[in-house]
């Protein structure tokens, strides 16, 4: 018995240490991994940034281009847009029931 | 032998451990606090919270004030490295005089701002200067996309982002937000890592009521009428004349909210809402109506005007244009003096006085914009032997260009006096609705039948013999009216024979009215009355303006049409 119980010690002591040593590596290696997400996180947050930052000029240019004066006054000089005399218009809305579809298909059901 | 040098070896563990023991002791207590503060300025850094204000939209969701994000310059005196050369090319780079810079250096401290908020492409020049001691910031710049457009609602803010005017002041508290600090961790060499939280507070979004689709029709109308009649200045309103909701609103002169630094005082006040002037014939719908509530007179009621004048207080009081007998609607529609003064006589000063108030008049209608003013109407007790005739006729009063357009609105809706306001709602950054424009303010002043009766004489006014018959809009009807007042000279304390006020206020379809709107016109050259000079404004942003929103046609005169679908 004794010899048996020396013998388990006598290996159980190298895995213990050895075990021991793992986790101390493990340990180091998570918050080392820990810290390296940080860092790419921290980097990702700092490209996040630059890009809502040259998001948000797009947006102000894209606003100010679109403006009523630029448009009309970019359509008038180089496409010769001209707004017609509001008397000479008539203003077809879109309604279902007078879709061109419904209406010819009623033709045909009704043709002899 | 052995044994001592156990002894010695004990002891000098044991003295090593209590040495040990003791830096401890002074690290972990004695010192704790001063050493924790230390470290913590080592790995800690501290990152102000980026503070936006909320965004201006108009009532199509088209932003009209947005932040950007732009660096500004500032300097470390004591490690600054800056040689008369690099000096002079950072003058040149910033546009500024190189003293400029050396008095903002000299200030003292060690943190200085050289400029502010500078543009991407002047902020790479300054870095390829290489300066030692130089370093930017990002700050927030208020950016108004649409310029000038609608400036005198938008307002402005300082370089601070603090609001100054217009609706940027009176929702402040809506759109600026609290900011704070965040602590992120960084490495030796200065890495910040992830501190997960959001480093920007927003604040909450303003939806206004006006329309950039109307807005550019009115400013682009008033650019033309100033530059025609080489007017001093200019206000135009346009109001939905059911809820008081303003859809466009524009003086001149005005200014670029971007840089509003630069502009002079003339420029930035909303004097469509803050000047006051004496409204002349449009002040005549008080009379007329309290005429016809008050059931003194009807529409067939004849005035015999033929004298041309009439005297009141020991002062005569002229038509323009000698009439021969005028019935009430005539009186109006050629906007006779003498008839609206013998009216004025019958109704007697208190009932004007009643009129006047429940009208509007020397009261704030109550916009949601900084500045606005009551105008000015004295008690009855007050008043001299002329002013019941002078008030009869839009003198010895004072209103703002809102002020009459409100009154008109009550003829357009049937009788109610309405509470203009340029906010309809507030909504949160993730988009809910904080708050929205309630009015419980509405009362009725006048009759449904008083007001429907003035409305087809005030049809009247823009018909072939009328004084705006050059604000008829095809296809529509139009209601509304001119008016000429004088303006008063200050140094002679008596009116100017050479200023003048010329305006015009209606609604239109008049049957059914969209639009309500008035067109003022301050000191015009050439021509001075409001039929020639205001009127044709009115017609032309009318006729643009209905057709943008769609207002179908009352007739079509015309069989020559273009068919354009939409």
């Amino acid at each position: 018995m004794i010899y048996t119980g020396s013998r388990i010690i006598f290996f159980l002591r190298p895995l213990l240490i050895a075990l021991l040593l793992v986790g101390v590596f493990g340990l180091v290696y998570l918050r080392s991994s820990v810290m390296t997400l940080e860092y790419s996180l921290g980097d990702l947050e700092k490209t996040r940034r630059n890009y809502l930052r040259e998001r948000k000029m797009l947006l102000a240019e894209k606003t100010s281009l679109l403006s009523f004066e630029r448009v009309e006054a970019s359509l008038s000089r180089s496409r010769g847009f001209v707004l017609p005399a509001r008397i000479r218009v008539i203003h077809v809305k879109n309604r279902k029931e007078t879709l061109p579809y419904n209406a010819s298909l009623e033709r045909k059901l009704t043709e002899p | 032998m052995n044994k001592k040098r156990a002894i010695i070896l004990n002891t000098t563990i044991i003295f090593s451990f209590f040495v040990v023991f003791l830096r401890l002791t002074d690290l972990m207590i004695l010192n704790h606090k001063s050493l924790s503060e230390r470290a913590k300025l080592q790995h800690v850094k501290v990152e102000d919270i980026r503070v936006r204000r909320g965004i201006i939209f108009d009532r199509q969701g088209r932003e009209f004030a947005l932040n950007i994000e732009l660096e500004s310059l500032y300097c470390d005196p004591e490690i600054l490295d800056l040689n008369n050369d690099g000096l002079k090319r950072l003058a040149s780079v910033i546009a500024k005089e190189p003293m400029f810079i050396l008095s903002k250096i000299h200030n003292g401290g060690r943190f200085v701002w050289v400029e502010r908020k500078l543009e991407p492409d002047t902020v790479e020049k300054i870095k390829g200067l290489n300066i030692k001691g130089l370093g930017f910031l990002t700050e927030a710049k208020r950016f108004y996309p649409k310029g000038k457009l609608a400036s005198h609602i938008l307002g402005f803010v300082g370089i601070d982002n603090q609001a100054l005017e217009g609706v940027e002041l009176k929702y402040d508290r809506y759109m600026k937000t609290s900011g704070g600090k965040i602590f992120l961790e960084r490495d030796a060499i200065g890495r910040t890592l992830s501190s997960g939280v959001d480093t920007e507070a927003r604040g909450n979004n303003v939806v206004l009521t006006i329309d950039e689709g109307l807005q550019h029709i009115v400013e682009k109308e008033i650019d033309k009428a100033m530059e025609q009649w080489k007017a001093a200045a200019a206000s135009v309103i346009m109001m939905d004349p059911f809820t008081g909701k303003i859809l466009a609103l524009s003086n001149r002169p005005t200014y670029d909210p971007n840089n509003a630094g630069n502009a002079r005082n003339p420029e930035k006040r909303n004097r469509a809402i803050t000047d006051c002037y004496e409204p002349g014939s449009t002040f005549k719908i008080i009379v007329g109506t309290a005429a016809l509530e008050e059931r003194l007179v009807n529409p067939g009621t004849l005035f015999d005007v033929s004298k041309g004048s009439v005297e009141v207080g020991g002062k005569a009081i002229r038509d323009i244009h000698k009439h021969g007998v005028l019935n009430f609607k005539e009186v109006i529609q050629k906007s006779s003096n003498v008839g609206s003064v013998t009216i004025g006589l019958k109704l007697g000063k208190d009932r004007i006085y009643k009129y006047a108030k429940l009208f509007g008049v020397g009261e704030k209608t109550g916009i949601d914009l900084p500045g606005e003013v009551s105008g000015w109407i004295s008690r009855p007790e007050r008043w001299s032997g002329t002013s019941i005739g002078a008030i009869s006729i839009g003198q010895e009063v004072a209103v703002t260009p809102l002020q009459i357009l409100r009154a008109y609105s009550a003829i357009a809706n049937g009788g109610f006096l309405v509470r203009p306001h340029v906010v309809s709602e507030v909504i949160s950054p993730e988009g809910r609705v904080l708050a929205s424009f309630r009015d419980e303010e509405m009362n009725r002043i006048i009759s449904e039948k008083t007001a429907g009766t003035f409305k087809n004489i005030l049809k009247g006014v823009v018909e072939e013999g009328g004084t705006g018959s050059s604000a008829s809009v095809d296809g529509n009807e139009v209601a509304g009216k001119t008016g000429t007042a004088q303006v008063i000279n200050p140094e002679t304390k008596r009116y100017s024979r050479e200023k003048f006020v010329s305006s015009f206020v209606g609604f239109v379809p008049a049957d059914n009215p969209r639009l309500a709107i008035i067109v003022v016109i301050y000191e015009p050259k050439g021509q001075i009355y409001g039929g020639v000079v205001a009127a044709p404004v009115f017609r032309d942003i009318a006729n643009q303006a209905l057709s943008y929103l769609d207002i179908p046609l009352d007739s079509i005169p015309y069989n020559d049409h273009l068919l354009v679908s939409r």
